[in-house]
C-alpha cells in the first residue's frame, strides 16, 4: 500500500517533469551555440534613463540597458551639450544592468533641463526634467511635513466622510442602497484614475522591457485575487471573530482604500520630491475633497450596525494614514517601478471592494442589482468623482 | 481542515514570490556609490570609484584619423610635363562606404570616405595644371567626385553616377585660383556629404602665394543618429582634437588657413580667432582681402583664406562662435610659440 502509493507518486512527478524537459531542449536548440535559426534582423541597442538627481553642482543619471544587446556608454551631455562625466561603476553595460553617470554641473533651480547620453554607436538617448531641484534628503523636519501633508489629504478628510454616518444611518433601505451604488460609483472611478496613472508613469519612466501595461494588469489581478481570498475569510470568520458582518465589510474597504491612499501618497511626495510644489499643492486641495468621499465608502455598511465610534475612528485611520507612509516613499525613495506596483495594487484592492459592496447589496436587497436606486447611486458615484477629479 | 493549511501555504509561496520580486527589481535600478574626486580640464570636480568618460581626453589609444597630420598635409599628385610644357597632376581617389571610424572617444561610425578618411586627402594644384582625377567606386551605393571650379559640364560629377565597382577618369584644366572643395554629388546628397565623402581642393595662383604655414581646417559635423541635427561638430572631423593637442605656431610668423564649411543640416558655421585679427579672402579667389576681421561666417559649401600672425606668445583659442558647435566639438587653441627670442617671455606685463 505504502509502496504502491510511492510509485505512483513517482509517475506523477516524471509527468509534472517529462513537458518541462522538452521545453529545456526546444530552447536550447533555438539559442544554443551553433544555432543560427534566430540570426536575422538586426537588434537596435535600447537604454533608458530611469532616474535624474539633482545634487551639489553635478546631476546624477541613473541608466539602464533595455535592449536585447550589451552597450557601452561613451558620452553625456545636458541640453545636448557635450560634457565630461564619471560613470560609476563603469560604461559598459550587459541587458538589464544599471550605471550611474554623474555629470559636473552647475545647474539652477527649477529650471528644465534635457539630460543626453550616448553609447557606442552615437545614438543618443534623452530624458527632460521640467524643473531642476535638489533631491530630497531626509530630515526630521521634512518627514513631521510629509506626515502632516499625508494627515492632510488622506486622514481628516476619510473622517469627514465618515462623519455622514448618522445621516445614512437614518435614511430608508432605498436610499441606503443608492449611498452603498454610490460608494460603488466612487471606488470604479479611482480604480480607474489609478491604473491611468500607473500606465501613465510606466510609460514615462518604466523600460519598455517591463512592459508597462501589462504589469499594471497582472499586478491588479494578483492584488484583487489575494484581497478577495482573504476579504471572504474575513467576512465568514466574521462571527468568530466577534464582529459583525458589516464591520468586517467595512474594515475590507478601509483596507482597500488604505492602499489606494498609499499611492495616493506616493504621487503628493514624488511632486514635492521633483520640485514641483506649484503643482503639489494642487494635488493636496484635489486628493483632499476627492477623499472625503471615501468616507462615506466606509460610513455607508457600518451604518447598517450599532453606532462603535472606536472601530469607525480606527478604520478612518486604515485608510486615511497610509497617505503618509505613501508621502515618505514618494518623496525620498521614490521610484517608477514601485509608484507603478503599487498604483496596481491600489487598483486591485479597490476592485476587491467592489466585490464586496455589490454582494452586500445583493443579499440586503433580495437579489436585485438593478434596481433604480443601485443604477442611480453608481452613475452619480462616477460623476461626482469626476467632477471633484477636475480639482487634482 | 488540510484543504485550508495547503491553500494557505500555496498563498504564502505566492505572496513571497511576488515580495521578492518587487525587491529584486528595485534593487536593480540602485547603485553602489564610494566616491574619489578628479578634476576635468574645464576644472570641474568629477567624484568617481568609476570611469571617466572625457571628450577632450585622446591620451589613449590613436585614432583611425589623425588630424595633427591632415591639417598640413597637402597632396601634389603624380607631377609630369606635357608637350606643349602644361603641368599634369594625376590623382587617385578610392570611395568607400563601409569603414567604421572612432569618431570621438568611443564613438564609432559609418563614414563614407574617399581614399579612406574623411575629410578626403587635399588635392593642391596650380592654376592652369591639367588635373586628371581617377576615381575608383569601391563601395556599395553609387558615388562621384563633384569638384568646386571651372570645368566642363561632364566633369561635373553629377550626372554621370558612378556605380558600385566603377571608374571614371575627371579631367580638366584647374581654375580659377582660389580655395575649393570636392564632394560626392549623389543624391541624397546631403547623406553622401554628412557621411564624410569630401575633401579639400586648393588651386595656387600662378605667381604663387606669399610663404606661411599653411593649414587646412575642414568645418564638419556628424549625425550619429540620423535625427538630421548634428551630435559633432569638428574642425577636420575630430570633436575637441585641438583643444586636447593645441596647433603649434610661431610667433610673428604668417600663418594661412584654407577653411572649408562642409558641414550639413545647419544653415551657418563660423569661426572666430582669440586675441588676433585676420585678413580674410572669400573663396580665395581675389588678391585683396575683403575684411579686417576676427570672425567670418560661412554658409553651406562657403570657404576662404584667412591670413594672420600673433603679436604675443600663448594660447588662444579658435571656435564657431556659434557656441553650440564648439561645444559639441568645434574648438581648438593655436599655441603660439616664440622660438627667436627666449627673453621677449621675461617681459613683464603691466610694468
Amino acid at each position: 500500500m505504502e509502496l504502491s502509493n510511492n510509485s505512483s507518486k513517482g509517475k506523477l512527478f516524471i509527468s509534472g517533469i517529462i513537458p518541462f524537459a522538452f521545453l529545456v531542449i526546444l530552447i536550447l536548440y533555438i539559442f544554443g551555440p551553433g544555432s543560427d535559426l534566430l540570426d536575422f534582423g538586426i537588434p537596435l541597442p535600447e537604454i533608458t534613463i530611469e532616474k535624474v538627481d539633482f545634487v551639489d553642482s553635478e546631476i546624477q543619471v541613473t541608466v539602464r540597458n533595455t535592449g536585447p544587446i550589451p552597450v557601452e556608454v561613451v558620452m553625456a551631455d545636458v541640453n545636448d551639450r557635450i560634457r565630461a562625466a564619471a560613470v560609476e561603476p563603469d560604461g559598459f553595460l550587459e541587458r538589464f544592468e544599471t550605471t550611474l553617470v554623474g555629470i559636473p554641473y552647475e545647474w539652477n533651480l527649477a529650471q528644465p533641463y534635457i539630460i543626453g547620453i550616448t553609447i557606442e554607436d552615437g545614438t543618443r538617448f534623452e530624458k527632460e526634467i521640467e524643473a531642476a531641484a535638489p533631491a530630497l534628503k531626509p530630515s526630521f523636519d521634512l518627514v513631521i511635513f510629509f506626515a502632516v501633508i499625508g494627515t492632510y489629504v488622506g486622514i481628516i478628510p476619510v473622517m469627514i466622510g465618515l462623519l455622514w454616518l448618522p445621516f445614512i444611518k437614518r435614511i430608508s433601505k432605498q436610499k441606503y442602497h443608492f449611498f452603498l451604488a454610490l460608494t460603488i460609483g466612487l471606488l470604479f472611478f479611482l480604480a480607474i484614475d489609478s491604473i491611468e496613472e500607473a500606465i501613465d508613469v510606466s510609460d514615462e519612466s518604466l523600460a519598455g522591457i517591463f512592459n508597462g501595461t501589462l504589469l499594471v494588469a497582472t499586478v491588479i489581478v494578483l492584488s484583487f485575487l489575494g484581497l478577495y481570498y482573504f476579504g471572504d475569510k474575513l467576512v465568514k470568520k466574521a462571527d468568530s471573530l466577534k464582529i459583525t458582518k458589516p464591520v468586517a465589510i467595512a474594515l475590507m474597504i478601509s483596507i482597500g482604500i488604505g492602499i489606494h491612499n498609499f499611492g495616493e501618497g506616493l504621487a503628493i511626495g514624488a511632486a514635492i520630491g521633483i520640485g514641483s510644489i506649484a503643482f503639489s499643492t494642487f494635488l493636496i486641495v484635489g486628493f483632499a475633497l476627492h477623499n472625503t468621499t471615501e468616507g462615506i465608502a466606509i460610513a455607508a455598511p457600518m451604518s447598517r450596525g450599532k453606532l462603535m465610534l472606536g472601530k469607525l475612528a480606527a478604520m478612518g485611520l486604515i485608510a486615511g494614514s497610509p497617505a503618509i507612509f505613501g508621502a515618505w516613499v514618494g518623496g525620498f525613495v521614490y521610484s517608477p517601478f514601485t509608484s507603478v506596483i503599487f498604483l496596481a495594487i491600489g487598483a486591485g484592492a479597490i476592485f476587491q471592494v467592489i466585490v464586496v459592496i455589490m454582494k452586500w447589496i445583493r443579499e440586503e436587497g433580495d437579489k436585485n442589482l438593478s434596481s433604480a436606486a443601485v443604477v442611480s447611486g453608481f452613475a452619480v458615484g462616477m460623476l461626482v468623482m469626476y467632477l471633484t477629479s477636475i480639482l487634482v | 481542515m488540510k484543504k485550508t493549511r495547503s491553500n494557505a501555504v500555496i498563498l504564502m509561496i505566492a505572496l513571497i514570490i511576488g515580495l521578492s520580486m518587487i525587491v529584486v527589481f528595485s534593487t536593480l535600478s540602485e547603485v553602489e556609490l564610494e566616491q574619489k574626486t578628479l578634476v576635468t580640464s574645464s576644472g570641474a570636480l568629477i567624484r568617481t570609484t568609476g570611469e571617466i568618460i572625457n571628450p577632450i581626453d585622446y591620451s589613449g589609444e590613436p585614432l583611425d584619423f589623425d588630424p595633427d597630420s591632415f591639417l598640413r598635409d597637402f597632396n601634389y599628385g603624380k607631377v609630369s610635363q606635357l608637350s606643349d610644357g602644361t603641368t599634369l597632376r594625376e590623382f587617385t581617389l578610392i570611395a568607400e562606404d563601409d569603414k567604421i571610424m572612432e569618431i570621438s572617444p568611443g564613438i564609432f561610425f559609418n563614414v563614407w570616405t574617399y581614399n579612406g578618411a574623411t575629410p578626403g586627402p587635399t588635392i593642391r594644384v596650380t592654376e592652369g595644371d591639367l588635373i586628371r582625377v581617377k576615381f575608383i567606386n569601391n563601395g556599395e551605393k553609387s558615388h562621384t567626385v563633384h569638384f568646386h571650379g571651372t570645368h566642363p559640364a561632364e566633369m561635373d560629377g553629377v550626372f554621370e553616377n558612378v556605380g558600385p565597382g566603377g571608374k571614371f577618369t575627371y579631367e580638366f584644366v584647374a581654375g580659377p585660383a582660389g580655395v575649393h572643395l570636392y564632394h560626392c554629388h549623389v543624391a541624397p546628397v546631403e547623406e553622401h556629404v554628412s557621411r564624410g565623402l569630401y575633401g579639400a581642393f586648393i588651386i595656387d595662383p600662378k605667381e604663387g602665394r606669399e610663404p606661411a604655414d599653411e593649414m587646412v581646417m575642414i568645418l564638419n559635423g556628424f549625425d550619429t543618429d540620423f535625427d538630421t541635427e548634428n551630435n559633432f561638430y569638428a574642425v577636420n572631423t575630430i570633436p575637441f582634437y585641438h583643444l586636447y593637442k593645441p596647433i603649434e605656431i610661431d610667433l610673428h610668423k604668417l600663418v594661412r588657413l584654407y577653411v572649408i564649411n562642409i558641414l550639413e543640416f545647419d544653415p551657418i558655421n563660423n569661426f572666430h580667432l582669440h586675441g588676433n585679427m585676420f585678413n580674410y579672402y572669400p573663396i580665395g579667389t581675389q588678391s585683396e582681402p575683403s575684411s579686417f576681421t576676427d570672425i567670418v561666417t560661412f554658409s553651406q559649401g562657403d570657404r576662404g583664406i584667412i591670413e594672420f600672425e600673433y603679436k604675443y606668445p600663448g594660447k588662444y583659442l579658435f571656435h564657431a562662435h556659434k557656441v553650440e558647435f564648439s561645444e559639441k566639438g568645434w574648438v581648438g587653441i593655436f599655441l603660439v610659440k616664440d622660438n627667436q627670442e627666449k627673453n621677449i617671455q621675461e617681459i613683464k606685463y603691466g610694468t
